[in-house]
């Protein structure tokens, strides 16, 4: 019992590491930052994937969606000539009814965790989709299928399986908070804390690694590769920040939460936008948002484009 | 932005500090005025006293005194009615005193009158109530020699138990009597003399007292005549005493019909005159007297339009929608305040709903075996492949089956367990298979396990406050509170501190 009330501490030490609570985080920043009428530009992925080509962020190329019951059976003309792709609820959320098919040959489907599945079983999926499953508030959804991302070298020691991303808090516009979430064999190949990922918070002025978190325990090693997550340094990080910044442009959100993942070959590109992001990035950073937040209300200038705004926290020194 | 929340806050923080204070004023008029309290089982006696007076007519105007009891703090009328066709009806200014007219033409027949009373019993305030000081009382006029036997006799009293009043009648009843008592009383003496000894012996002691007519209640017996007490005032208020054996205060089924003055009826102009009481005792909840009681009160008005002047079943509908608020507030504390995540908002209370109906154990138990049944059955579904829609709806047909099935079983086997099946709501039972069996997919048997554990937890925390069966007595008989609760969770919508489980989960922060 004692061992387990030790696990607490006092929320005056959460006051002064500046955490930002789920309540608080409701009350304080969501409700005023986020308008409600903005959130379908985030919530429906195709939306998102739009508005994200028209001003400049490259996202993972759409091969098509469906939409309707009727059309679940054209999924193999829609795949056509792709031997991978990723299935996924244009509404979903947290990473929830994603379906990575890493391999398509003679009609079996390889899943991302080498699974192999049938055909019945992605029309099944779909047909899940369509229904609402995975959607917020059980609304009617609809599938989209995009290219898989190969996601760069630069992580490959440090996932197992799945796909690794980098998550950014943008708040008015500056990035203010990263980690990479690396998923792990327990997380079943998902980028998702909560199911086993392992996050590591990133500096945000450089890309290195800050600290690690799994299942909310601090952790240095990947536990499936043993890599040595301190050494992790994300390349392009101007370009990711960059993505963060034009994120708060095409959708006017004061507080966002933007999922980037690193292609070999494109270089950073948008998974997808959160207009309620969760809070574990505090754990994987070691510091708190509220601390960042004020940061930003008293000291970041208004009224900068976003590149202005990324070179402004690159170059950022810190007031004391 | 602080000072926008301060305002928010005020301002809830004020409506709310109104909703208590409506609240204490509601709960103490309905508890002053309506007769509720805070116990769930309060019964009130009522009584219906019928008295029927009967003589026969002589050729002279017919005049009927009749003293009758008033309310007062005691005990409360409730409905009086009087037969008596034709005559006049009037009454003194305190209403104490009833007068009956005979109509112009007297009647010659015999006159059958009845007078009917129905009061019940202010248990609460007996003997509590502090009356005026009475005038001294008038000294009786004893030849010395009386006298002195008087002083003798109270001196013999002080031997005895209890107080001086108590001391005096178990003095003169006293089995075999004292020489000095046996000489002082009259050879036989009735009822009222011995009240008019125990008076003039308790006035040498400058004790005020009268007497006292009411009734021994005996529900079999039909007719009865009004037995006769003795009240004494002590210590600022008037106590009463049994003549035969000392005993103070009301005796139990007795009704005090009148006090001090002269007989409880006169007839004038009839001879041959009888009077007869009966006497009926009927034990009814509180709660349903509450009406007849605000109707005394007239505030008719207000009672009307409350749901405690509906028809029963429909009070208890509403007795059970009363609940309703604490449950949700209850939900609102877990969720925002101590950060436990459960499958749907409300899922958890109403689990809590059904427990209270089927009991604990039995309805844990029921909902064990349906969930791990209905998880059984979902999975086997899994390879048909179903569309959403329509395979929600086949579990709630098989959850339909199961509760039929147990409900089968536990009758057959007599087990109260099995039988508790339907009490749980369907749907809400079909969804959490539903999402724990999409959980266990997604996330793993742990993730699924937790979410009904954290679920269950919820609802067994909030069925033990709802179960309280004091505590839904009072969310109904007090339904003001419900406003109070409804204030105190706006309120809980402006807490931006941190969650309970949320020291814990961010504790790595701090503690690296």
């Amino acid at each position: 019992m004692l061992k387990w009330l030790s696990k607490f501490c006092s929320p005056q030490q959460l006051y002064d590491a500046g955490v930002l609570g789920m309540n608080a985080r409701n009350f304080h920043i969501i409700s005023k930052h986020n308008q409600r009428r903005l959130y379908p530009l985030v919530d429906d992925k195709v939306q998102t994937k739009t508005l994200a080509n028209n001003i400049g962020i490259s996202t993972p190329k759409l091969i098509g969606k469906i939409e309707h019951q009727y059309e679940v059976k054209n999924i193999l003309d829609i795949i056509n000539q792709y031997t991978e792709f990723v299935i996924k609820p244009a509404q979903g959320s947290g990473g929830k009814g994603v379906l990575v098919i890493s391999d398509y040959h003679d009609g079996i489907f390889t899943t991302a965790s080498g699974r192999k599945i049938s055909y019945a079983e992605v029309y099944q999926h779909i047909s899940n989709i369509l229904s609402g499953l995975y959607s917020l508030g059980g609304k009617y959804d609809t599938a989209i299928i995009e290219e898989l991302v190969h996601f760069s070298d630069v992580f490959k020691e440090y996932s197992y399986q799945g796909v690794p991303d980098v998550r950014l808090i943008i708040y008015k516009g500056y990035p203010i908070m990263a980690m990479t979430r690396l998923p792990t064999k327990a997380s079943g190949g998902r980028a998702n804390l909560h199911q086993g990922a392992v996050g590591v918070g990133l500096n945000i002025q450089t890309g290195k690694a800050l600290h690690g978190v799994l299942r909310n325990q601090p952790v240095t090693i990947q536990p499936d590769t043993g890599a040595d997550l301190m050494q992790i340094q994300v390349p392009y990080w101007q370009e990711h920040l960059l993505i963060g910044a034009l994120a708060y442009d095409m959708t006017g959100l004061g507080y966002l939460g933007a999922d980037i993942v690193l292609d070999a070959n494109k270089g950073p590109m948008m998974l997808e936008l959160n207009a309620r992001p969760g809070l574990a990035i505090q754990i994987a950073n070691g510091f708190g948002l509220k601390t960042k937040i004020k940061e930003v209300d008293k000291y970041y200038p208004e009224n900068l484009t976003a590149n202005e705004r990324v070179k402004f926290v690159l170059n950022y020194r810190h007031a004391k | 932005m602080l000072k926008k929340i301060a305002s928010i806050r005020g301002g809830l923080t004020f409506l709310l500090i109104l909703a208590i204070i409506y609240a204490i004023y509601g709960i103490y008029y309905k508890i002053e005025y309506w007769g509720f309290s805070f116990s769930p089982k309060q019964n009130t006696n009522l009584w219906s006293i019928e008295a029927h007076i009967s003589f026969t007519p002589t050729n002279t105007p017919i005049k009927i005194n009749l003293t009758t009891p008033r309310s007062n703090d005691a005990f409360k009328i409730l409905e009086e009615n009087i037969i008596a066709p034709d005559y006049k009806i009037k009454r003194n200014k305190t209403k104490s005193l009833l007068t009956l007219t005979a109509p112009a033409k007297n009647p010659e027949d015999k006159q059958n009158l009845y007078y009917k009373i129905m009061l019940f019993d202010n248990i609460d305030t007996r003997g509590k109530i502090k009356a005026p000081q009475p005038q001294a009382p008038q000294q009786p006029i004893f030849d010395n020699q009386k006298l002195a036997a008087a002083k003798q006799i109270l001196d013999l009293a002080e031997k005895m138990d209890g107080d001086s009043v108590s001391q005096i009648i178990l003095l003169l009843n006293q089995e075999p009597l004292a020489p000095a008592v046996q000489s002082y009383l009259p050879v036989k003496n009735t009822q009222q003399q011995t009240v008019e000894i125990i008076s003039d012996l308790l006035a040498l002691k400058q004790i005020p007292s009268r007497p006292a007519r009411g009734f021994k209640l005996e529900e079999s017996k039909k007719s009865l005549s009004p037995d006769l007490m003795l009240e004494a005032y002590i210590d600022g208020v008037w106590k009463l005493y049994d003549i035969r054996t000392g005993k103070k205060g009301l005796p139990d089924n007795f009704i005090l019909f009148q006090r001090g003055g002269k007989s409880l009826i006169d007839v004038i102009g009839g001879e041959d005159s009888v009077i007869k009481f009966s006497v009926l005792k009927s034990v009814k909840s509180t709660m349903s007297l509450a009406g007849q009681r605000a109707k005394l009160m007239d505030s008719q008005g207000w009672f009307n339009y409350s749901i405690y002047n509906l028809p029963l079943s429909q009070q208890n509908t509403l007795k059970w929608l009363s609940i309703f608020p604490l449950g949700i507030l209850l939900i609102v504390l877990m969720r925002n305040v101590v950060g436990i995540q459960t499958m749907g908002t409300f899922t958890p209370m109403l689990l809590s709903m059904a427990l209270v109906k089927t009991g604990f154990w039995a309805g844990m138990g029921c909902f064990s075996i349906m969930i791990l049944l209905g998880l059984i059955i979902r999975s086997l579904m899994n390879r048909f492949n179903l569309l959403l829609v329509p395979r929600i709806s086949a579990v709630v047909i098989f959850v339909i089956l199961i509760m039929q099935e147990l409900t089968v079983l536990g009758y057959s086997l007599d087990l109260h367990i099995a039988q508790s099946a339907v009490f749980f709501p369907i749907i809400i039972t079909a969804w959490i298979i539903e999402r724990a069996s999409i959980t266990w997919e997604e996330e793993g048997p742990l993730n699924a396990g937790k979410e009904i554990f954290n679920s269950l937890l919820v609802a067994i925390i909030v069925y033990f406050v709802i179960s309280s069966e004091y505590i839904r007595h009072i969310m109904f008989a007090f339904n003001e509170l419900n406003i109070i609760i409804l204030f105190i969770v706006m309120l809980l919508g402006t807490y931006t501190g941190y969650r309970l489980l949320e020291l814990k989960r961010f504790s790595p922060i701090v503690k690296r």
